[in-house]
C-alpha cells in the first residue's frame, strides 16, 4: 500500500556508513573553513601564515575543493542509487533562490568586469544564468539539485584560490565603482559564503535528503547562526578584557600584609596618587543605578498595577500605553536636555548626581512599566478568582498573590533597563558630569543632614556633580587628559564598566532565579 | 418509561442515611403529555416545586443574568436545603455555572454581566448594594473546575484565607507583640487537611510548593483552603472534570462527608456523578431555564419533563 504515496521508505534506513561519514566530513570541513575565514578576516591568523608549507589562501582553496568534490560525490552516489536515500522530486525553492542568486551575481560580475561588456550585454546574460540555474535546481531531483551547484561553486572558487587567479596580491577595481577590493577581504568573505553554501547540502545528504534532510540542513544553518551570536559576544568580551586587563591589574597586590587594587580603589587624580583609578566613577555609576531603580521601580510597578488590575481597558489605558512606548523610544540626549533645562536649575543650578538619577529614572520608567504590565497580565486569572472566592479583598489579593507571582517578570524588566541606563553617556554628560577625573568619591550615605527649614533633609553629595564610568570613558577617549597612558586607561575603564554592568546583571538574574524557584517546585 | 433507558442507579453507591429526605415524590402532573419537539415543551411550575425536610440555606427568586444581549439564565427560583448536596446538571451553555456564580456574587467579577432578581443566603438578601462581599464569600466558598492552588507552600495555601481575614496573625509585628499564632495555624492546617482527606498524603511536606502536588491532590488542597475559612455553603463548579477516575472518586467520597456539615452545590456534566452523590438535582436546559428540580432519585428515575428524560438518557446534550 505504500506505493500509493510514490515512495518506499523503510522504517529503519540502512545507508552505507561511508556515505554518512563522507557527508559528516564535508560538514565538518565546511565549518572549519567558515571559522578559519572569520579568523583570517579579523587578521587573527595573518594572511602570510603557512601550514606545512602551504599558504593560508591555498589552504582555504584546498578545503573548498575537497568539500566541493565530496558534495558532488554525495549527490552522484545518491542519484545513481549506490546508496538508498529519500530525496524529494525538486531541489526546493530555498536552494533554487540561493543558487540562482549566486549564479546571477557570479555571471554578472564575470561578464561585466572580467570581459568588460556593457549593461546591455551583462544584465540579460546574468538574469538568464540566474533563471536557468534556479529552474535547473527546481526541476532536478533533490539529491542533484541541492548538491551539484554547491559543489561546482565550491570547487570553482577553491581552484581560483589554488591556481592563484585570486592570490594574496590580487586587487579588484571594478570599472564603474571608485573602490578596490583586496584579497585579504575578498578571499575570506568568498570562503565564508562558499563554506555555508556547501555545508548545507552536505548536512542534507547526511540524513538522506527528503524532509529529514531538509530538517538537518535547517538545523545546521540555525546552529551556525546561534554559534555566531555566541562567538560575537565572546569575541567582544575577550577583546575588551585583553585590552583592559593590564591596566586593571596594574599594581594589584594580594598578600598577607594587605590588599591593594589601585585602579579600582584609587581616585582619578590627586597629589599622592601614583596610579590614577576609577573609584569615583564606579561609585557614581553604582549610585546612579541604585537611585534610578529606587525611583523608577515603585512608580513603574504601581502604574502597571493600576493599569492592569484597576483601570478599565479603554481609551485611558491606550493613551498611557502610547505615551509609555513613546517615552521608551525617546532618544537619551533628549532626556538629557530636558534634565539640563528643567531639573538642573531646580536643584542647585549645578549639574548633580540627583539630576542624573532622576533623568535615568525617567528613562527606566517606561521599560519597567511595560515589562511589569506584561508580567502582571500573565499571572493566571485563576489565582485572582481563587482569592476572591475566599473573600479576600482585591488589594490583599494583589499584594499576596499577584505581585509575588509577577516578580520574576518585573525583575527581568529591571535587568534590561539597568543594562541600558548603566551604560548611558549622553544624559550624564549634560546633567551630571563635572570633572571627568575627580579627586574625591561621592559620599552619599554620609552626607545626609537634617535642617530646620524645608525640605528638612539635605544631601550635599547628591547635589554636586559626579563622574560615571561611561562618561569617564568618553572623556578619556575624546580629551585624552588625566592619565599618563590614555589608551590603556580607557581600556581599563571600559573593562570596569563591563564588569560593573555584568555584576548588576548577575544580581538581577540571581534574584529572579530565587523568586522563580520559590514560585515553582522547590 | 422503559427500564433500559435508565442507566444511572443512584441507590448503588449512596447510603440512604445521608439523605435529608429520602422519599421520592412524584411531582409529575397527571395526564401531562410531553410534546415531540424538544424546545416546544411547556415548563410547568410544578416541575420545579420540591418538598424537602429541613430549612432552606440559599433561596433565589426570579434570578436573571444577562451577558450583554445574551440572556444567560431566566427567572430561576429555587430553594436549596441546608446540609445536603444539590447537583446542577444540564448541557453546555445552559447557564448552570452562571447560576452557581450568582450564589456568591462571583459574577460581579465579569464586567459584562448584569444580574436581576433576588438571592438570599440564610434569608439575607445578598444581591443589593451594601452586601458585605468579604463576609458573603467567607460564608459561601467556591471550588473551581481547574485546581487553582496558589504558587505557595501547602501550609500557606491553607492558612491564606484566615490570615487575610485577620483570624490568624503571623508576621513580624505579631511576633513582636507576642501574639504569634503559629500553634493555632498548625491546628487549622491539620484540621482542614484532614477534613479534605489530604493530611496523610502531605503531613510530612507541608512546606513544599502546592504546585508539586498531583491534580487530584491540588483539588483537595483547594477544598481544604476553602474549608479553612469555615464556610456554610460550598459551591463546586465541575470540581472533578479535570481529574482521573481515582481522584474523582476520592473527591466524591469527600463531598458526601462534607454534606453532613456543609451545604454543597455542585455543577457537573457527569450524570452518574450527580446520581451518586446528590440529594436533589436541578436540571437546566438550553436557553438558561430551570426545567425540573426535585429529589435525585425521582429526577433520574421518573422525570416529569420529556426533555429531561431525553437529556438524562443521552438523547441530546
Amino acid at each position: 500500500m505504500s506505493d500509493a504515496y510514490g515512495t518506499d521508505s523503510a522504517l529503519v534506513e540502512g545507508r552505507s556508513s561511508a556515505f554518512e561519514r563522507a557527508s559528516a566530513l564535508a560538514v565538518g570541513l565546511g565549518f572549519l573553513a567558515f571559522v578559519f575565514s572569520w579568523a583570517t578576516l579579523f587578521r587573527i591568523t595573518p594572511p602570510t601564515a603557512e601550514l606545512l608549507g602551504v599558504t593560508l589562501y591555498d589552504l582555504l582553496g584546498l578545503g573548498l575543493v575537497v568539500v566541493g568534490v565530496i558534495v558532488l560525490g554525495l549527490g552522484i552516489a545518491s542519484r545513481t542509487d549506490i546508496v538508498t536515500t529519500t530525496p524529494s522530486d525538486t531541489g526546493g525553492v530555498a536552494a533554487a533562490s540561493a543558487f540562482g542568486l549566486a549564479a546571477l551575481v557570479g555571471v554578472g560580475l564575470v561578464v561585466s568586469q572580467t570581459l568588460g561588456l556593457g549593461t546591455i550585454v551583462w544584465l540579460p546574460v546574468a538574469l538568464l544564468a540566474g533563471a536557468a540555474t534556479a529552474a535547473a535546481v527546481v526541476g532536478a531531483r533533490e539529491d542533484i539539485g541541492a548538491t551539484i551547484p554547491a559543489g561546482v561553486l565550491a570547487v570553482g572558487v577553491g581552484l581560483a584560490f589554488l591556481t592563484n587567479v585570486i592570490g594574496p596580491d590580487w586587487v579588484w577595481s571594478p570599472t564603474d565603482l571608485a573602490a578596490s577590493f583586496h584579497a585579504p577581504v575578498v578571499v575570506p568573505l568568498l570562503t565564508i559564503f562558499c563554506s555555508l553554501v556547501v555545508a548545507w547540502p552536505a548536512a542534507k545528504a547526511s540524513a538522506g535528503f527528503g524532509s529529514r534532510g531538509r530538517q538537518t540542513g535547517a538545523y545546521l544553518l540555525i546552529g551556525i547562526n546561534t554559534f555566531s551570536i555566541l562567538a560575537i559576544l565572546v569575541l567582544l568580551i575577550t577583546f575588551v578584557a585583553m585590552q583592559g586587563l593590564p591596566k586593571l591589574t596594574d599594581g594589584l597586590e594580594i598578600g598577607l600584609d594587605g590588599f591593594a587594587w589601585p585602579f579600582v580603589m584609587n581616585v582619578s587624580s590627586g597629589i599622592y596618587i601614583d596610579i590614577p583609578g576609577v573609584l569615583p566613577a564606579i561609585l557614581g555609576t553604582a549610585w546612579l543605578v541604585v537611585g534610578a531603580v529606587v525611583f523608577a521601580v515603585p512608580l513603574g510597578v504601581g502604574a502597571a498595577l493600576f493599569l492592569t488590575e484597576y483601570a478599565d481597558e479603554g481609551g485611558f489605558t491606550r493613551i498611557v500605553e502610547i505615551a509609555t512606548n513613546g517615552l521608551w523610544s525617546t532618544p537619551s540626549i533628549v532626556f538629557g536636555l530636558f534634565g539640563y533645562a528643567f531639573l538642573v536649575p531646580r536643584f542647585g543650578t549645578t549639574t548633580s548626581l540627583f539630576a542624573g538619577i532622576l533623568v535615568l529614572g525617567f528613562m527606566l520608567l517606561p521599560l519597567v512599566l511595560i515589562t511589569s504590565r506584561e508580567a502582571i497580565i500573565s499571572v493566571p486569572d485563576e489565582y485572582r478568582d481563587a482569592s476572591a472566592a475566599l473573600g479576600v479583598s482585591q488589594w490583599q489579593t494583589i499584594r499576596s498573590v499577584v505581585l509575588p507571582a509577577s516578580i520574576p517578570g518585573i525583575v527581568t524588566g529591571v535587568i534590561l533597563g539597568v543594562g541600558r541606563i548603566a551604560g548611558e553617556t549622553a544624559p550624564i554628560l549634560v546633567v551630571m558630569a563635572g570633572s571627568p577625573f575627580p579627586n574625591s568619591t561621592p559620599n552619599v550615605l554620609g552626607s545626609f543632614a537634617f535642617t530646620t527649614t524645608p525640605p528638612f533633609v539635605t544631601n550635599d553629595a547628591l547635589l554636586t556633580s559626579a563622574s560615571a564610568l561611561p562618561y569617564q570613558l568618553y572623556a578619556t577617549i575624546t580629551a585624552g587628559v588625566g592619565a599618563t597612558d590614555v589608551e590603556a586607561f580607557g581600556w581599563g575603564t571600559a573593562l570596569v564598566l563591563l564588569l560593573v554592568v555584568l555584576s548588576f546583571y548577575a544580581i538581577g538574574i540571581a534574584t529572579r532565579a530565587y523568586f522563580r524557584r520559590k514560585l515553582r517546585y522547590e | 418509561m422503559s427500564e433500559t433507558e435508565n442507566k444511572p442507579r443512584p441507590n448503588a453507591t449512596t447510603s440512604e442515611t445521608d439523605r435529608t429526605d429520602s422519599t421520592a415524590t412524584d411531582t409529575r402532573p397527571s395526564g401531562q403529555q410531553t410534546t415531540a419537539g424538544e424546545t416546544e415543551e411547556t415548563v410547568y411550575d410544578e416541575w420545579v416545586q420540591y418538598d424537602y425536610a429541613g430549612a432552606a440555606k440559599v433561596t433565589t427568586t426570579d434570578l436573571n443574568v444577562h451577558y450583554g444581549d445574551d440572556h444567560a439564565i431566566k427567572d430561576i427560583s429555587i430553594e436549596i436545603p441546608e446540609e445536603s448536596v444539590t447537583a446542577l446538571i444540564g448541557p453546555s451553555g445552559c447557564g448552570k455555572s452562571t447560576f452557581l456564580r450568582c450564589l456568591n456574587r462571583m459574577n460581579d467579577r465579569i464586567r459584562a454581566a448584569t444580574i436581576d432578581g433576588s438571592v438570599a443566603v440564610d434569608s439575607e438578601e445578598i444581591c443589593r448594594d451594601g452586601a458585605n462581599l468579604v463576609e458573603l464569600r467567607k460564608r459561601v466558598g467556591m471550588l473551581f473546575q481547574q485546581p487553582n492552588p496558589f504558587p505557595k507552600s501547602i501550609r500557606d495555601n491553607v492558612v491564606y484565607g484566615p490570615r487575610k481575614h485577620g483570624d490568624i496573625k503571623t508576621g513580624v509585628l505579631s511576633r513582636l507583640f507576642g501574639r504569634d499564632a503559629n500553634e493555632k495555624a498548625d491546628e487549622l492546617v491539620e484540621r482542614s487537611l484532614r477534613q479534605a482527606a489530604l493530611w496523610d498524603e502531605v503531613a510530612d511536606r507541608l512546606d513544599d510548593n502546592a504546585l508539586s502536588l498531583s491534580g487530584g491532590q491540588q483539588q483537595r488542597l483547594c477544598i481544604a483552603r476553602c474549608l479553612a475559612v469555615d464556610p456554610d455553603v460550598i459551591l463546586m463548579d465541575e470540581p472533578a472534570s479535570a481529574l482521573d477516575p481515582i481522584a474523582t472518586s476520592k473527591i466524591e467520597d469527600l463531598i458526601e462527608d462534607l454534606a453532613k456539615e456543609y451545604t454543597v452545590v455542585i455543577v457537573t456534566h457527569n450524570m452518574q456523578q450527580a446520581a451518586r452523590i446528590s440529594d436533589q438535582t436541578a436540571v437546566f436546559l438550553t436557553g438558561g431555564e430551570l426545567v425540573e428540580y426535585g429529589d435525585t432519585d425521582q429526577i433520574f428515575e421518573n422525570p416529569a419533563s420529556q426533555r429531561v428524560e431525553d437529556y438524562i438518557t443521552g438523547k441530546f446534550g
